[in-house]
């Protein structure tokens, strides 16, 4: 029995690598390991006054802190039974716009072209592709004006709180975002060409899951039809050769991301990001995990969209800039958000005083690790003696950047 | 050409990420600097002696202290960037052994992967220059790394957000409204960046390290209604260890 290691996953969010086994000239295994240290995050905000609680979860990921502030504030706000008013709802969807618009960009530009064009990373590909890697930066840019007016920072700003926000936006803010939203979106639109060219990698998922609205939810959904509390149908198990768990549903491997979302909710989008929708829904629907990366530049463009109508919106109704009164009691509440690389949980009990006295989180990358597993196998099985070493490790790592993996996001799932 | 590394050890990214978001200042710096190793941004890595090494996050496991042990054997001028590599920052300050830790999250003491107790990098290893920040300011390290390719040693800030947050004339979050702000015993840097948004400094850079007052803050906060296990735990988020008051 032999082993290749793959042994850090480069342009991917934090540490991890993985084993593909071969024994008797076959590949037998493929294990995705998380080295990332374990961050204890629950152990963190256990007996933390509600309110500080989603500053502290936004550092769990600096890619996606406002999906992680915004799935904490909606736990918590379920816990005490707190309803917040539409101005608040289309705000904190607007936040998630601009992490969408920063994460994806991130991810699709600068983390996964250079795959397409063949160079190691985005600075040695600008020299001759520089038009694409600064469009793309400036989508990245522009996500993270939105992350830093709406979440009070480009990285780990606190301005999303409990019942409302400490700041809101201006006319002039909402304005500059309606008007870059619309600038944009032919940069956006460029970058489904570009992505839909990319083969096809990795395994194809038995299940999809996401939340039951495009970007938060109440539920899960499944592509089954169930509609469902995490609880009831994701079970987690711990592995001995990963600081993250594995999560399975109905005792099935699953995914979620972009892929998972369009498939499930693809009559939700904006006309542009829908029509280009139905003009690849054949190829997306063969479901290999690499078109993962299709689908988010597909999200571009709905997210641009999106972000254009909810400033139209606000600036037609005018921003009141109202928090809602938030009363601490015992209670029990789960926010469901869409993370750019997919749904994410957050789960907590309340005691009388508002502190937190159980917490649960499951990221997506914590969701995907089987997913992820399973794709690397029928990848190396597929790949195997067909190459070199460093080709056939190249080719390992395109599947697990498909996922668009947020380790830090990972190395926490817990029930306490 | 200098030759630069960034290592990242356990933390939530953000400080490489923050790297990233330089934006066209990062051609700036490729002016300078040969990247030699940023596994965020690259699949490029090149065994070699560097001029500089940035290191980012905490030493959570064993691998992370090899790594770091590596970076500084291997570099001349060491950077402990952002508050994770200089105080511990979050998962620092979780209190525990690590093993009873292990226990409560993963369901059992066995500790395959070699997890140690999360602490800053400071405590391992001697830094050239720490700048800390949950994140930092992305121009203070674009400013910092200007500054050594210059030859200049890079200034070291020691004044708390109150004096940026008077600078910017924000009212007064703690007197006026009443709101905990940690920011007359907190590291400036940040440009008082959450009170520009009415809320209280929650303390991401850390302590600052002489002429604070932390004992008057507590008692500010307590006379504000806020109980003494509120106030500690508020103290310690970011930055491992007792704050003496």
């Amino acid at each position: 029995m032999v082993s290749i290691e793959i042994e850090a996953f480069t342009r991917v969010e934090g540490n991890g690598g993985a084993e593909i086994v071969i024994e008797n000239g076959h590949v037998k295994e493929a294990k995705v390991k998380i080295f990332e240290g374990p961050r204890f995050f629950e152990l963190l905000t256990l007996g933390r006054h509600y309110y500080d609680v989603p500053d502290l979860e936004a550092r769990i990921c600096a890619i996606c802190y406002l999906s992680h502030s915004v799935a904490s504030v909606m736990g918590i706000e379920r816990a005490f039974g707190v309803e917040v008013p539409e101005e608040i709802k289309l705000l904190r969807e607007l936040a998630l716009i601009g992490e969408f618009l920063e994460s994806h960009a991130l991810h699709l530009y600068l983390l996964v072209a250079p795959d397409l064009f063949g160079y190691a990373d985005a600075i040695r590909m600008a020299h001759k592709h520089g038009e694409i890697v600064k469009e793309g930066i400036t989508i990245k840019a522009f996500g993270n004006y939105i992350r830093e007016t709406i979440g009070g920072r480009e990285i780990h700003g606190i301005n999303v709180k409990p019942g409302g926000f400490g700041r809101y936006p201006t006319v002039e803010e909402l304005e500059k975002i309606e008007k870059n939203s619309e600038a944009l979106l032919t940069f956006a639109k460029r970058s489904v060409g570009l992505f839909a060219s990319q083969e096809f990698l990795g395994a194809r998922a038995k299940y999809y899951v996401a939340t039951d609205n495009y970007l938060y939810g109440n539920k899960l959904i499944a592509s089954d039809g169930e509609s469902f509390d995490y609880f009831e149908h994701i079970e987690e198990r711990s592995l001995p050769y990963s600081f993250a768990k594995q999560s399975l549903y109905k005792g099935e491997v699953f995914m979620v991301g972009a892929l998972p979302r369009l498939m499930l909710k693809g009559d939700m989008l904006t006309p542009i990001a829908k029509r280009l929708f139905e003009d690849h829904k054949e190829k997306l629907s063969r479901g290999y995990v690499s078109l993962n990366n299709l689908a988010q530049a597909i999200e571009l463009v709905y997210t641009l969209e999106r972000a254009k109508e909810i400033a139209g919106m606000l600036l037609d109704r005018g921003v009141k800039g109202e928090n809602v009164p938030v009363e601490p009691r015992e209670g029990e509440g789960i926010g469901y958000v869409e993370a750019p690389r997919g749904a994410l949980i957050h789960h907590y009990r309340t005691d009388d005083k508002g502190r937190i006295t159980y917490s649960n989180i499951i990221t997506p990358t914590a969701f995907n690790h089987a997913m992820m597993e399973l794709s690397l196998h029928e990848e190396a099985r597929k790949r195997y003696g067909e190459m070199s070493e460093s080709e056939f490790i190249q080719k390992m790592e395109e599947v697990a950047r498909a996922f668009d993996p947020c380790i830090s996001c990972s190395v926490h799932v817990v029930k306490l | 050409m200098l030759k630069l590394g960034v290592f990242e050890l356990t933390d939530c990214g953000g400080c490489a990420l923050n790297i990233l978001f330089l934006y066209e200042k990062l051609f700036d710096v490729v002016k300078f600097y040969e990247i030699k190793e940023f596994h965020m941004a690259s699949s490029f890595k090149e065994h070699d002696h560097l001029d500089v090494a940035i290191v980012t996050g905490t030493v959570s496991t064993q691998r992370d202290l090899e790594l770091l042990k590596h970076a500084r054997s291997h570099s001349n001028y060491l950077i402990a960037l952002g508050t994770c590599a200089t105080h511990g920052s979050v998962q620092g300050g979780v209190e525990g052994k690590i093993r009873e830790k292990l226990e409560k999250v993963y369901g059992t003491k066995a500790n395959p992967m070699k997890a140690l107790d999360s602490k800053p990098i400071t405590e391992y290893v001697a830094v050239d220059y720490a700048l800390p920040g949950c994140p930092y300011d992305k121009d203070e390290i674009y400013q910092v790394l200007m500054n050594i390719a210059n030859g200049v040693e890079p200034p070291k800030k020691d004044y708390p957000v109150c004096i940026e947050c008077k600078l910017n004339e924000y009212e007064c979050v703690l007197v006026k409204k009443g709101i905990p702000c940690l920011g007359p015993i907190t590291l400036g840097g940040c440009n008082a960046i959450c009170v520009k948004s009415g809320l209280g400094c929650i303390g991401c850079r850390g302590p600052l390290p002489k002429d604070a007052n932390p004992a008057g803050e507590f008692e500010i906060l307590k006379e504000l209604g806020y109980d003494e296990e509120y106030i500690r735990k508020k103290f310690k988020t970011f930055a491992r260890g007792e704050l003496r008051w």
